[in-house]
């Protein structure tokens, strides 16, 4: 697979007028609304490193490269891409970017649309298009980097990226704090910690669900991780262990809190202010229905709520989302709910189309007029 | 440069024109509308002295309302416009020629400042300084922070896509902007992105920071703020070779610091600075300094000033001093932030480039830039930031003297082509507008520039907000096909002349 293959394989579809699924490694082909595709367009032959300075921490690769693989390459250098989505580090960066999929280092790392610096992909009409370039400052022309980010395919395939790398910091630890008190307790706790001046790589809040999946005790648990040099981590440390008490843990935690996804048949990201989801934190904790994690990141203000990971809870799952959602809304107000995986007869009732206004149909008819790119997974 | 039909159609005639003055006059009041050639004269030219055009009309709304109104006439009467926030752009962006400038100086309000989820919402004609002094007694501040802060707008640092020194750190307009409200050049008011940070569907949002007024126009402009660092360290180091300099540079990059701040000044810049009245205390036998800021926690800060420091020594740094307090930081910064106002002392005129490259690139491209300028018999003063790679070879000259413009015009050429050679950008943060149209094709190819006209048809398929800036019109394919048959007064025609390529532009007399 190479830019090449994916343009005639778009101009072949074209010409049919067939719908084409595009796909990476296809782990999370079960995410979004159901394609209407003929036929499957994957990138996961087409990876590697297409160039790689140390020095300008700047890596560029193919789309179908995994982000196991972005690791381990930067990591002979001592570097890092800090984006860490939900599901198996097997997934391709270009289906990352794709999805504007991210996880806990958002916090202090941003979005892929902050990590991207330029990429390439090819339209609905089977043109190569370039967007942003391979520097780390760059303003020139319109901003398709940032347009095909999140598009979910539907603009485009993507086929390289250039990313922002980082330094790996000279020291990392994660610390659980048990989260076992009255709700009362809880609440003051997890605002002391938010709002302290404390700057961790990441924090999340786990109902017991989850910290039970994890091994990290029946309670609900804040998952705090510490990076950069060894005494901006240690002062840090030393802060927070007077006002909790801390368990350190291995590392590999985000990884599994990373799959706490695997085979759950839905999964949404309520996105609010932060001190909203502050303030209702320790109840949306304490809500501790078999087969459903919710996570809570108090920095960016966002709740993720997974239903029917374990195998538990899979037939009233959309009702359970729909108690949990409706229990909460009173205090989050003006949210964003991103709905990222349903079961697929629950979409056309709860989220038809994210695509219906009218610059985003023009942005579809302009980049892709014969809607044979992932037709549907946004909405119509 | 896209010719609106004025020029051509003898529908424009002088009655229409004061029709259209009259109509706006109704609406924002006659005290807001410009139109004699005398009083357009200020709005001629941007921070970028070497282009000069002349809008027909100046309207300036008061209020949202009026700022819709005004575009909706614009609408119906089918007239180009061109958005205007302070002026002090860097690339000839917000020059409207023979057209409507519509000014967004007088919507400046802070409309909304909420201290714990760290957000405020702001009028496109609130200036980068008030927002942050707005701010600041709360703990907070708005990282974004180009070197015109004290004058610039939220709204034009929207359009541009603004950077920075403190960018290299905190990231630039585009990390900041969580939601806007967009009036399109149609009328239509529509929101982008949203208040919390995310939203479904496309980054419509992320397209329309940067598109340089060719999108619409904002309203409002929610922004995310940074709490007030911890710590904040401030150091100069200064060097008796640029060389070692921009190796010191490349150094601190590598070893994983992320300062939050880098800048990069050499000897003539140093020279030009410390004649003026922004003398900082720069040493002024130094061939280069570098101005690095290093912020956070007080006990991560105090390790990498260590680690900076030592890089500084170990690559041949002569003195390295840091400021003991605010007030000689301050003095610090304000040499290096008025560096381009000192440059007025050199000569009537500046060509200022922004080009962008990998930062590894830097010790040769600044040898490259030293050895085109000797060629050419020109000064130019490299004051940049080092930090992104983000150059500003800048050249102070007189415009009235042909020879000298032709050699600085080619020297400046030579140099955003050993940029572009090394894998760089044209542009790191000033925009394209009509300084840097005629590199576009030198970087993007003929389906990119489609991708953009195409994404530009969508917010304005008319091609009346800022007409003839970013793309060159000739790489828009769709533009070609689009009939020149209905064409009404100063309707923006398909048959426009082409824009000159750069070399025959600016920077140059003739084009005054």
């Amino acid at each position: 697979m190479s830019t090449a293959a994916v343009v005639s394989a778009i101009k072949e579809s074209g010409a049919a007028g067939t719908g084409l699924r595009i796909a990476g490694r296809s782990t999370w082909l079960d995410a979004g609304r159901p394609v209407r595709a003929d036929g499957t367009l994957s990138l996961n032959d087409d990876n590697g490193v297409v160039s790689y300075v140390p020095g300008d921490l700047t890596l560029t690769v193919r789309a179908g490269t995994q982000l196991s693989e972005i690791e381990r390459v930067t990591r002979e250098h001592d570097q890092w891409l800090p984006l860490d989505p939900y599901g198996s580090s097997d997934g391709t960066i270009g289906a990352t970017v794709a999805t504007a999929s991210a996880g806990p280092l958002a916090s202090s790392f941003g979005l892929p649309r902050d990590l991207l610096l330029g990429l390439e992909f090819v339209n609905g009409r089977g043109e190569v298009v370039r967007g942003g370039g391979k520097v780390v400052k760059n303003v020139a022309g319109f901003d398709l980097s940032r347009l095909l980010t999140g598009s979910w395919g539907t603009l485009g395939v993507i086929t390289e990226v250039t990313l922002r790398l980082y330094a790996l910091p000279n020291t990392d630890r994660t610390f659980a704090i048990p989260l076992n008190g009255s709700e009362k307790e809880i609440a003051t706790l997890v605002r002391a910690i938010v709002v302290s001046p404390l700057t961790p790589y990441a924090l999340q809040l786990l109902n017991p669900q989850a910290a039970r999946s994890l091994g990290l005790g029946e309670h609900s648990v804040c998952l705090i991780r510490f990076g950069g040099n060894d005494a901006v981590v240690r002062s840090q440390v030393n802060a927070l262990s007077h006002i909790a008490r801390l368990e350190e843990e291995e590392s590999t935690i985000w990884t599994r809190l990373r799959q706490l996804d695997g085979g759950a048949h839905t999964t949404i990201r309520i996105v609010s202010m932060p001190l909203r989801f502050l303030a209702t934190s320790a109840r949306i904790l304490a809500d501790d229905i078999p087969g459903i994690y919710t996570c809570i990141d108090p920095h960016r203000g966002v709740l993720r709520i997974v239903v029917g990971a374990d195998g538990k809870n899979g037939d009233g799952g959309a009702a359970a989302i729909g108690e949990s959602i409706d229990f909460h809304e009173g205090g989050i107000g003006s949210s964003q709910v991103i709905f990222e995986k349903l079961p697929p007869e629950v979409w056309s009732a709860v989220s038809p189309s994210v695509v219906s206004d009218g610059l985003s149909q023009g942005v579809k008819r302009a980049f892709d007029p014969h809607n044979i790119l992932n037709p549907g997974i946004l909405g119509d | 440069m896209t010719q609106p039909i004025a020029a051509q159609s003898p529908a424009h005639s002088q009655s229409t024109q004061s029709a259209v003055a009259e109509r706006l006059a109704e609406i924002v009041g006659e005290r807001h509308v410009l139109s004699r050639p005398s009083e357009l004269l200020v709005y001629n030219s941007d921070g970028l002295p070497g282009y000069r055009r002349q809008p027909s009309l100046a309207v300036f709304p008061g209020t949202r309302e009026e700022t819709v109104a005004v575009v909706r006439l614009l609408a119906n009467e089918g007239l180009p416009f061109v958005p205007r926030g302070a002026g002090t752009g860097l690339s000839g962006g917000a020059l409207a020629d023979d057209i409507v400038v519509i000014g967004l100086h007088r919507l400046k309000k802070i409309i909304s400042l909420d201290v714990e989820n760290r957000r405020a919402t702001v009028e496109p004609g609130v200036v980068n300084l008030r927002l942050n002094k707005h701010v600041a007694p709360h703990g907070l501040l708005y990282a974004p922070d180009p070197s015109s802060e004290a004058a610039c707008t939220i709204g034009g640092n929207v359009a541009e896509n603004a950077g920075g020194p403190h960018c290299l750190k905190y990231g630039v307009t585009l990390n900041h902007v969580l939601a806007l409200t967009v009036v399109l050049p149609n009328g239509e008011v529509v929101e982008l992105g949203s208040k919390v940070g995310e939203r479904n569907g496309y980054d419509l949002r992320g397209a329309f920071i940067g598109s340089e007024g060719c999108f619409g126009l904002a309203l409002d402009i929610t922004v995310k703020l940074t709490p007030k660092p911890q710590t904040v360290r401030t150091l100069l180091a200064d060097f008796m070779s640029v060389d070692a300099a921009a190796h010191v540079t490349s150094a601190i990059i590598a070893s994983g610091i992320v300062p939050a701040a880098l800048e990069f000044m050499d000897g003539p810049t140093i020279r030009v600075v410390e004649d003026s009245i922004y003398a900082a205390g720069y040493p002024r036998d130094a061939e280069a300094i570098l101005l690095i800021e290093l912020d956070g926690l007080e006990a991560g800060v105090s390790a990498d000033l260590e680690a900076v420091r030592r890089i500084c020594i170990n690559g041949g740094a002569r003195n390295v001093k840091v400021a003991r307090d605010d007030a000689e930081r301050t003095k610090l910064w304000q040499g290096r932030k008025k560096a381009f106002g000192a440059m007025g002392r050199l000569a009537p005129h500046l060509i200022v480039q922004d080009a962008v490259i990998p930062r590894t690139r830097l010790p040769e491209i600044l040898a490259t830039i030293r050895n085109i300028s000797e060629k050419y018999r020109v000064v130019v003063c490299n004051v940049f930031h080092a930090g992104d790679g983000n150059l500003h070879p800048n050249i102070a000259y007189s415009a009235d003297d042909p020879d000298e413009s032709e050699r600085v015009h080619k020297a400046m050429t030579e140099i955003m082509q050993a940029c572009i050679d090394a894998g760089g950008s044209i542009t790191g943060e000033h925009g394209v507008g009509l300084d840097k149209m005629g590199y576009m094709e030198a970087i993007f190819s003929e389906s990119s520039l489609n991708a953009m006209c195409e994404l530009r048809g969508v917010f304005d398929p008319e091609r009346r907000s800022n007409p003839g800036k970013v793309v060159p019109v000739h790489a828009c394919k769709e533009w070609h096909a689009v009939s020149g048959g209905r064409l009404r007064m100063g309707t923006v025609s398909s048959t426009a002349p082409e824009p000159r390529p750069v070399e025959a532009e600016p920077s140059h007399p003739s084009a005054r």
